[in-house]
């Protein structure tokens, strides 16, 4: 199963398609990544779940994920449970190798070959106080490929009073089609460092009130086209008036590659609110990837 | 370009009738404003003048600092190339050109496809191309035999005008976007101002634009605007030129491999949107039923 030697916490998925079922040339993660596959009642959706050991991602922590997906095949990749980021530890500043890595980064390089699809469903992501968090997630579809990339962060950890209190969160979301690069998402929210000057500090929190969970839906290819035609459909019949306050959820579509794909940003107040949003938004791949497969990414 | 020189362009720039396109664009700040984020937080209190300039540097520190973080660099890489290929005073000139034309184009379409909010392409396409016309329409030397003299440009001049002629072709042929910070980076560095002015000035007229779309949408008045720009949008900028004027797009066709092969250090350098609300709300923009800019 594991052909090459991985380094520490890299990982590797090849899905091929036999023309009866879904096969998996190759599954393989090392510390802290795991990788997980359940059966299936459908032959050609598979599910892989990506956990880390503990839940959570220690500051500097290291998690590179390679997925192939060919012959038609269609792959969902979950987590179980939000993506928990903690600072880094104590003590560990005191080597310089560790202090470079005090930042926890997860890299996903995804290459799609035709007519097959990816569809990368994690839970959110909650960095929790003064954690540094770093993600490059790359997808190199073909044009007729599909593909689902959802990227969502919480503000952290209510309960304990938490409300965008990380330090940083980089996110950089990449769709290449046949080898040209057709959208770059990169965003970047960090606590500003306090400015000399007569401005008071303006924190993160304030910039991103009044909502604690914010998320990017990217859509390509040509399973996700009826899902596209009845958002764009529902967004175009949105009328705004005046408001005399922010509403509680807020979402927008911009299309990329001459409408072949999307980009859906969504914010609300709670995190919950968002997930349903997204699930009742998707809800067409409970027939394109089963019933059981859909419920597992959406409750 | 000595000191007397890029003052006067300065001046020349920063002139509030200069027809560069962005009396119609807000940057999402109506979109902002109908979307109830001027409200005070008790629904009771109509808000107060004080209230309203308070919502106004709100917005204006977001957007700004975004819009620094992700368009700067892209001031800084084009201003750049620009400024190299007109240096180049040899006689491969043709060459060099050649080059800086790569890199604009290249520069461009980087930043179509950072910028995933269809509303703030639009606007900063329209802008950009605004800038391009303004170069050619106003800037270029007048033919007036009788009062100057034909013989007085400099090779450094010629060149600058053809290159600008050339991006407005290739704009024209839709065979480029004409995005506003590339241009902006472009038009400044064919005028002889350095890079960090034109960066600057660049924020500064981002904020003013801003300004004077509070005003046109009578959230503020005029006379607060300028207290605004005079107490607030100087530190503003200062301290956005301070965290951005040396990033650069960090896109060479070395690079081009994509995220995966880069350090975490390169990543987190490069252009990004830091302001994940106002993507939405400046995106929602067209969705309002009654509007009076187009972004």
């Amino acid at each position: 199963m594991a052909p090459s030697k991985l380094e520490q916490g890299h990982g590797r998925v090849v899905l091929h398609n036999d023309g009866n079922a879904n096969v998996f040339s190759e599954m393989s993660a090392t510390y802290p990544l795991k990788l997980l596959s359940p059966q299936l009642p459908s032959p050609d959706v598979s599910v892989v779940y990506m956990l880390s050991y503990g839940g959570g991602l220690v500051g500097g922590d290291r998690v590179q994920l390679n997925v192939e997906v060919y012959d038609g095949a269609r792959l969902a990749l979950l987590s179980q449970g939000s993506t928990k980021v903690f600072k880094a530890r104590p003590g560990q500043r005191l080597s310089t190798r560790s202090k470079l890595h005090s930042v926890t980064t997860q890299r996903l390089t995804v290459r799609v070959a035709p007519e097959s699809a990816l569809f990368l469903l994690p839970d959110p992501v909650t960095c929790f106080r003064a954690a540094k968090y770093e993600q490059v997630q790359t997808l190199h579809l073909c044009k007729d490929s599909s593909a689902v990339l959802l990227d969502w962060i919480t503000s952290g950890r209510k309960s304990l009073g938490e409300e965008w209190a990380f330090s940083q969160y980089f996110s950089l979301n990449e769709v290449w089609i046949e080898g040209k690069r057709v959208a770059r998402d990169a965003m970047l929210l960090e606590e500003r460092d306090v400015l000399s000057g007569p401005l008071t500090p303006r924190t993160l929190a304030e910039s991103l009130a009044p909502y604690s969970c914010y998320a990017t839906l990217i859509m390509y290819g040509p399973l996700l086209e009826d899902t596209m035609r009845h958002l764009t459909a529902a967004y175009g019949a949105i009328t705004v008036f005046k408001q005399h306050a922010p509403p509680p959820l807020l979402w927008s579509l911009s299309p990329i590659c001459e409408g072949r794909g999307c980009v859906v940003r969504l914010a609300a107040k709670e995190t919950e609110h968002v997930k349903n949003w997204i699930g009742s938004a998707l809800k067409q791949l409970e027939s394109i990837l089963g019933v059981d497969v859909y419920r597992r990414a959406f409750s | 370009m000595d000191n007397d020189h890029e003052a006067y362009i300065l001046l020349l720039l920063s002139d509030s009738n200069l027809p560069t396109g962005s009396f119609v664009a807000s940057a999402g700040l109506e979109s902002y404003v109908t979307h109830g984020f001027f409200s005070s937080a008790s629904p009771s209190s109509t808000s107060s003048t004080a209230d309203k300039m308070g919502y106004t540097v709100n917005f204006l520190r977001d957007s700004l600092s975004t819009y620094a973080r992700s368009a700067l660099p892209f001031v800084l890489d084009a201003h750049r190339a620009v400024e190299d290929a007109l240096r180049d005073a040899n006689a491969s000139t043709g060459n060099a050109m050649d080059c800086a034309m790569t890199r604009v184009r290249e520069l461009d379409e980087l930043y179509e496809t950072m910028t995933l909010n269809h509303i703030a392409r639009r606007a900063s396409r329209t802008q950009g191309v605004a800038l391009l016309t303004l170069f050619s329409k106003g800037f270029v030397k007048p033919r007036l035999s009788q009062h100057l003299e034909a013989s007085a440009d400099s090779s450094a001049d010629i060149r600058a005008a053809s290159l600008m002629n050339r991006l407005k072709l290739l704009v024209r042929r839709e065979e480029t976007h004409g995005h506003l910070p590339i241009c902006w980076g472009v038009l400044t560095a064919a005028l002889g101002l350095s890079a960090e002015r034109s960066q600057y000035l660049h924020l500064f007229l981002q904020a003013r634009s801003l300004l004077s779309s509070s005003v046109r949408l009578n959230t503020i008045g005029p006379y607060a605007a300028q207290q605004l720009l005079l107490h607030a949008v100087r530190p503003l900028v200062d301290a956005e030129m301070s965290r951005c004027k040396h990033l650069g797009t960090g896109h060479t066709e070395a690079t081009d491999g994509a995220g995966e092969d880069m350090s975490d250090e390169d990543v987190v350098r490069g252009p990004a949107m830091t302001w994940p609300l106002g993507e939405i709300l400046a995106a929602r923009h067209d969705l309002q039923h009654s509007r009076i800019f187009n972004s």
